[in-house]
């Protein structure tokens, strides 16, 4: 069945070489139980959260500082951010060090991080599928063919970072 | 050039020469160092040689079309030598190198000169034509040389002769008088009155043709000169005449050890002579040109092989070339003030520039907007509030670029000591081992440049100094080749470079005894030295006399300037020694400039950083003291009222419960105001690179920036006269805000 699967999405793979569509690597992780995805082009880095520092009068979803590799690099919680219930760092705890721009360094902490999905553009449902009006770094919903109990959340990074 | 701003086309065009200039010299100095290599080895690629004739062939093009008369004579000779080199013609041996060495040092000072600083090095530079054209083999006999030839003298000395000079020089020897060469240290801040009296003492036997510093073995405050006299006294009789400390008189000798020719004789001796058509036209051009500014000797010029054996020249030639070498060497920073920046770094910061220009944009389309009047007051805030943050981001962007562009390489600086350890080994003889490692090591241009001179002077010194010679090494069974290792990493916000060598090491009771003897310390200062302090010692300045560093079996010339050198940069030096093991000097240096220094305090479980600037005192805090006044809690400070500030209630930080409440006060000011900041614990001092905050932070209020303090931790830095300002602001608000309210129970 998995040896299926590749080689099903590998002729897809082949046959939308040649035209516009391509296929969009996200990288996927858990905020509170859910699965969530942004492309993985604006992932720098992932890493194990390193010792935080607070900043008094920071905004709310803002953690702290932290530095990698001599950088000073600003930790936001994506949970409080997305709204969700919080949780303590644990081990499984990573900080991805999202892409925001020559230099800002952003460090978003997620519960897990998962695995690499490589979507086509038919895998990718629009935001209104949920119905209404949704906020605007709901991106989508992923559906990996061959994968069907998966559902990515995918995330736009951009009003994200934009609006800490 | 950094303050190319404000130069017209020429001086850029010129800027440009002279930092291409300065690269391909470096690049021979490279070249030449491998080639050395081989040679030990036994064996020298012929490519190798065939690059430096290349390197040289550039040159010597480059300089001709800007018209730098000097380097391309200079390059011309040095292209002949380099052609019988490649071709066979001569043989590639150590001498031959140094004589290229010596090449490569004299490009760094043309291109000084060229740029405006520095001495003009003609002199040296007509003396090394002589000993490439010796090299070159391409020396046809000249016509035969005034009677001055037959003394032993410097020509880089009468190459420096104004026209009066000379004259007196000729009439005095053709008047059969002794040359006398006298040598004399002075004092810097004496040298004027020591230098009278010495004139004083003088003149009754005989006359004083000229003076001029030798630029040897000079340290900051001393400067050397020669003196050459003519007398008809013996020279016993002058050593009894000019007394004095530091002055060493010798006869100049006559080459040929012939007698004195006779006065009529000599007299008949004309003057210039040897720009026949067997000198070399580069050289004749070149030597024309120079005469124009110096009026220098031409006769003094290539002296006849006729009148003395070929290989007479090059020993006093590269001896004079090597002591020069020590005086002009005194500095390794390039010319050029260029910094080679990888393309990507330009682009993210062409981007920003990009986006600057977005803003810029977006700036005036809001005035039009304005002056059409087509915007409500509040629209055109927020507007206006959005730009501000965009156009804050970028700037900042814009910075952090900047000075990573500013980043270089250690290794810049490495080359060229490479150089002088080769130089240095050869002059004392002394075979040494250089291991360099972490040359990839970035710090910012303007310390690499600084760093090149202080590094020259260690290591010099632990060759002078700290290496035995190869004898008294086999002698403790150590290998008979001495190492010297460089090596440079990075930690934390510093970097840090050792320059250790395997060498004789230094005793600190010896040390210690010296110290008294200088009076340095008293010997009760010394009693209580440790062992760290006892090495310390020798970057103090009563450490520097040569006599002491005799003395002492090393370590001193000039130690206390790099002190002062590395100090200027925010740097430390430190020192380590085990008698019989090796020495090492340790200094560690702030990556960037971007350093200040902090007081660390804390509040709560947190380390914030205050910079010292800002700080006057740390007190402890009286709690009884402390009284409200009008809703400001007030201490008294000798008699004077200053308001306090909680900073951990002002920060929302639960402040640290102890059994026994103990509390400090950090008074600060900035401008005329001053303010008490009441924090936990005061932990230190430390010197940091602060950093910006990011972008998603920059509403917050009160903080600079922050560092990394080393454990990986983070500390964020006070912006103090921020919260000065917030706390003392006219308005009362800020006391009526529940926090602080609540706080004042």
């Amino acid at each position: 069945m998995a040896a299926l699967v590749r080689s099903r999405s590998n002729k897809r793979a082949v046959r939308r070489a040649g035209d516009a569509g391509r296929r969009v690597e996200y990288l996927a992780f858990v905020l509170a139980g859910e699965t969530y995805a942004v492309p993985i082009a604006r992932v720098a880095e992932i890493l194990r959260p390193p010792p935080i520092t607070e900043v008094p009068r920071a905004p709310v979803n803002v953690v702290g500082v932290t530095s990698v590799r001599g950088k000073l690099v600003t930790v936001m919680d994506l949970r409080r951010r997305l709204h969700l219930a919080e949780a303590p760092i644990d081990r499984k705890t990573r900080i991805l060090l999202a892409d925001a721009g020559p230099g800002e360094a952003l460090g978003l902490l997620v519960d897990e991080v998962h695995q690499v999905w490589r979507l086509a553009a038919e895998e990718i449902e629009p935001s209104n599928v949920l119905g209404g009006e949704q906020p605007p770094h709901i991106a989508g919903i992923g559906r990996p063919v061959g994968a069907a109990a998966t559902i990515l959340i995918l995330l736009d990074l951009r009003p994200i970072l934009e609006s800490l | 050039m950094v303050e190319g701003g404000g130069r017209d086309g020429g001086d850029k065009a010129r800027d440009e020469f002279l930092s291409e200039a300065q690269e391909l010299v470096d690049g021979l100095g490279r070249d030449l160092l491998q080639i050395d290599e081989s040679l030990r080895k036994g064996k020298v690629d012929a490519e190798l040689i065939n690059d430096v004739f290349r390197g040289v062939h550039t040159l010597k093009g480059l300089s001709g079309l800007f018209g730098a008369a000097r380097m391309a004579g200079l390059s011309h000779e040095l292209e002949n030598v380099l052609d019988d080199l490649r071709l066979g013609r001569v043989e590639i041996s150590q001498p031959v190198l140094d004589t290229l060495f010596q090449a490569v040092s004299l490009y760094s000072r043309i291109l000084s000169a060229e740029n405006g600083d520095g001495e003009d090095p003609s002199p040296d530079i007509e003396q090394l034509l002589l000993s490439l054209g010796q090299l070159s083999q391409r020396q046809a006999g000249a016509g035969g040389a005034g009677g001055l030839a037959q003394y032993d003298l410097d020509p880089g000395l009468l190459g420096v002769l104004t026209e009066y000079e000379e004259h007196r020089l000729r009439t005095n020897v053709q008047q059969g008088q002794n040359l006398y060469r006298i040598r004399v240290r002075f004092s810097l801040a004496t040298i004027d009155s020591a230098l009278d009296d010495l004139k004083a003492k003088a003149r009754p036997h005989g006359e004083i043709i000229t003076y001029l510093p030798t630029g040897s073995g000079a340290d900051i405050d001393t400067v050397e000169l020669e003196i050459l006299m003519a007398s008809r006294a013996s020279v016993e009789l002058l050593r009894s005449a000019i007394t004095g400390p530091n002055i060493g008189i010798e006869e100049v000798r006559r080459r040929s050890g012939s007698v004195l020719p006779a006065p009529g004789q000599a007299a008949t001796t004309p003057p210039p002579i040897t720009e026949g058509d067997s000198s070399p036209p580069a050289t004749r051009a070149f030597e024309a040109g120079e005469r124009a500014e110096t009026g220098s000797l031409p006769a003094l010029g290539p002296p006849s092989p006729a009148t003395k054996p070929p290989s007479l020249l090059p020993v006093p030639a590269r001896a004079r070339g090597a002591s020069r070498a020590g005086g002009h060497e005194i500095s390794l920073r390039s010319v050029s003030q260029t910094v080679r920046v990888d393309i990507r770094k330009l682009d993210r910061l062409m981007t920003v520039v990009g986006e600057l220009a977005i803003v810029k944009t977006a700036i005036t389309n809001l005035a039009e907007r304005v002056r059409g009047r087509a915007t409500s007051a509040r629209e055109l805030a927020a507007e206006l509030d959005r730009l501000n943050r965009t156009f804050e981001r970028h700037l900042a962007q814009m910075q952090s670029g900047i000075l990573e562009v500013r980043m270089v390489p250690l290794g810049q600086a490495f080359d060229k000591l490479a150089r002088v350890v080769r130089q240095i080994s050869r002059e004392h003889e002394k075979d040494v081992n250089l291991v360099v490692t972490g040359a990839e090591t970035e710090i910012d241009k303007l310390i690499v440049e600084e760093l090149s001179d202080p590094l020259m002077h260690m290591i010099r010194n632990a060759i002078d100094h700290g290496l035995e010679t190869r004898d008294e090494r086999l002698g403790v069974g150590k290998p008979p080749i001495g190492t010297i290792a460089l090596n440079a990493f990075q930690k934390g916000n510093h970097v840090v470079i050792e320059v250790e060598d395997d060498g004789r090491g230094m005793d600190p009771e010896v040390l210690r005894a010296t110290a008294v003897r200088r009076g340095v310390v008293s010997a009760g200062e010394a009693r209580e030295l440790g062992p760290r302090e006892l090495f310390a010692l020798v970057f103090m300045p009563g450490f520097t006399t040569k006599a002491v560093a005799t003395d002492l079996s090393g370590r001193g010339v000039g130690l206390d300037v790099v002190k002062t050198n590395i100090g200027k940069l925010g740097g430390v030096v430190d020192i380590t020694s085990d008698v019989g093991i090796g020495t090492k000097m340790t200094i560690t240096l702030p990556i960037t400039l971007a350093i200040i220094n902090v007081l660390l305090v804390e509040i709560g479980e947190r380390l914030f950083a205050m910079p010292l600037a800002s700080v006057e005192e740390a007190i402890a805090l009286e709690a009884h003291q402390v009284r409200n006044i009008e809703g400001r809690e007030v201490l008294t400070v000798r008699g004077a009222s200053l308001p306090i500030c909680r900073l951990a209630r002002l920060f929302g930080v639960a402040a640290r419960q102890r059994e026994r409440q103990r509390a400090f006060v950090v008074i600060a000011k900035v401008g005329s105001r001053r303010l008490g900041f009441v924090v936990d614990e005061l932990v230190g001092q430390q010197d940091i690179v602060i950093k910006a905050l990011g972008k998603s932070l920059s509403s917050v209020k009160g903080f600079a920036g922050a560092t990394e303090l080393g454990d990986q931790r983070v500390a964020l830095v006070l912006d103090v006269a921020a919260l000065i300002e917030e706390v003392l602001a006219p308005s009362d608000s800020r006391f009526l805000s529940p926090t602080a309210e609540g706080g004042r129970a």
